[in-house]
């Protein structure tokens, strides 16, 4: 499928608006809004949101930094995997497709790292810029990064879908062992999201709640919902169990105010 | 109260609402520090009206390093203006800014990024797995409005209420993220059951070899499911888990390993 011109700009000012939309904390930097955006340009929703779906729970828990790690880029998988499932008509599959943009997901992690650091010198313009009463030039400083994530974003977004073809052709020379193997890992690679988060969250108490979750998913095939009303009836039984809790909810009368 | 004491109740709200500019001017040198001088600038150009020397002071010591949560800023934001409204030194109220950036960082981070995006995440994208368009818009829009109204009911709690309240928050906030935790482990661990796919494509035949009769034919995935159902990706689960909080590797490492298991396993016919 060829990516035309027009297209190639709105993937580009799409990934600008949802890289930049990080730095808002408005959530847009997520596998599967970024995939929604270039499924709806490309007009291809089942294949981006199949990948958007995938994608999202493996990068789950890359976005919590557990150790001060640095969590590659929903960028990867969001916008170039979402490109190489939707413009290979199914060649790569979204499990392939999420392997494969991986390293691209690294490499954009380090363009963010760059533009952290590029950013440094900006509180010291901003405040000369206070000290000269100068509170035009200090909005600039202070919004130098979102407009440097814009730009990178577009680049990014841009670049990625005009040289699909060539990415496309380059993927044909993977040898089909390496593209099976690469599909099965990346049916493997949500353990990896999962157990990211469960490492940050999880303490030994919580254990139950884990073989809880595992058999009203296993055994019982409950959907996603049923899963979490289940969890919300045993976090409730919890909470009304615990009578100090109860004591310091009820003690302030001033509580309402807030709520 | 005495000083200037012209801000009202919009100035408060506007300010809680600026807090999305926090991050604008992220950097490595004072984090946050530029964004929150940005975030409060409109409200303190208003005490300082007939100050422009207090106005500049105030705003180069708001630009001092800074990192908090965002959806938790309107909290401290408010209760600084609330100070510097009636009178106390940007010297005064520095204390209790510095005091909160790290208990509310703490809170708001459990809340928004290990409960709350875990768990719309998971159910959006467990839609969007269906082929429902539901599910981004349902993350996007779900996300959006209960951050924004923390936001804003942070931001009117600081202002209504004094400074004494940080511990009640903290209390409370902390059963909320319990609760918010349970249910997302519960969840996190259903999702891993059901995406997580590993398949073991070997099977053999039972008993004799045998032309003609019906030979039953056993799958070894066959056995692992009826020991217990997605007993493998449970297991992997686990050893990632264990090497991340035992050993200590990083996403890198487990994405080579997972890697190199996939086609490994491909490879020798293990797994597909």
């Amino acid at each position: 499928m060829e990516i035309t011109i027009v297209q190639a700009v709105l993937i580009g000012l799409w990934t600008a608006f949802c890289f930049s939309g990080m730095l808002l904390g408005i959530y847009t930097n997520r596998c599967i809004i970024l995939s929604f955006g270039v499924g709806l340009i490309l007009n291809d929703m089942p294949t981006a949101l199949a990948m958007g779906a995938l994608a999202e729970l493996a990068y789950m828990g890359f976005g919590v930094g557990a150790g001060g790690t640095v969590p590659p880029n929903p960028i990867g998988p969001g916008i170039f995997g979402t490109l190489m499932a939707i413009t290979s008509k199914g060649n790569i599959t979204p499990e392939a497709a999420l392997a494969l943009s991986t390293p691209i997901a690294v490499a954009i992690q380090f363009a963010q790292t760059f533009a952290y650091t590029a950013c440094a010198g900006t509180p010291e313009s901003a405040k000369k810029a206070i000290l000269a009463g100068n509170f035009k030039k200090f909005k600039v400083s202070a919004n130098t990064t979102i407009v440097l994530f814009a730009v990178i974003g577009f680049a990014l977004g841009f670049g990625g879908a005009i040289s699909m073809d060539t990415i496309i052709k380059l993927v044909d020379y993977i040898p089909p062992l390496l593209l099976n193997g690469l599909t099965v890992a990346g049916k493997m690679l949500p353990a990896i999201g999962f157990a990211m988060i469960l490492s940050v969250m999880g303490k030994k108490e919580l254990v139950p709640f884990v073989l809880l979750g595992y058999v009203c998913a296993s055994y019982l095939k409950l959907p996603v919902i049923g899963i979490a009303i289940v969890g919300t009836i045993f976090a409730l039984i919890d909470y009304y169990r615990e009578p100090k809790v109860v004591e310091v909810v009820a003690e302030g009368g001033k509580q309402d105010d807030w709520i | 109260m005495t000083g200037s004491n012209r801000l009202t109740k919009k100035d408060y709200i506007i300010t809680s609402l600026r807090a999305f500019f926090l991050q604008n001017g992220f950097n490595y040198s004072n984090y946050q520090g530029t964004g929150y001088a940005n975030i409060i600038y409109p409200a303190i150009k208003k005490i300082y009206a007939d100050n422009p020397e207090k106005l500049k002071q105030t705003m180069v010591d708001s630009c001092d390093f800074y990192n908090t949560n965002p959806h938790f800023l309107p909290f401290i934001t408010s209760l600084h203006l609330v100070m510097l409204d009636s009178g106390l030194s940007e010297e005064e109220s520095r204390g209790i800014k510095m005091a909160l950036m790290g208990p509310l960082a703490g809170i708001g981070d459990s809340l928004s990024q290990f409960c709350l995006a875990p768990l719309f995440s998971t159910i959006a994208a467990s839609l969007a797995a269906e082929g429902l368009i539901a599910g981004p818009i349902l993350f996007i829009v779900a996300m959006n409005f209960i951050l924004t109204t923390i936001k804003l009911t942070t931001g009117l709690y600081g202002y209504k209420l004094g400074v004494s309240v940080v511990d009640k928050l903290s209390k409370q906030m902390s059963t909320i993220s319990k609760i918010a935790n349970t249910i997302g482990v519960t969840v996190i661990a259903g999702l891993a059951a059901t995406f997580v796919k590993i398949n073991v494509p070997i099977s053999f035949a039972a008993g004799e070899l045998n032309a003609d009769v019906n030979q039953s034919i056993v799958t070894i995935q066959g056995m692992l499911d009826k020991i217990a159902p997605s007993l493998l990706p449970m297991l992997y689960t686990l050893i990632v888990y264990y090497l991340i909080k035992k050993k200590g590797w990083t996403t890198y490492k487990l994405v080579i390993l997972t890697v190199i298991i996939g086609i490994a396993g491909y490879g020798l016919g293990i797994l597909s």
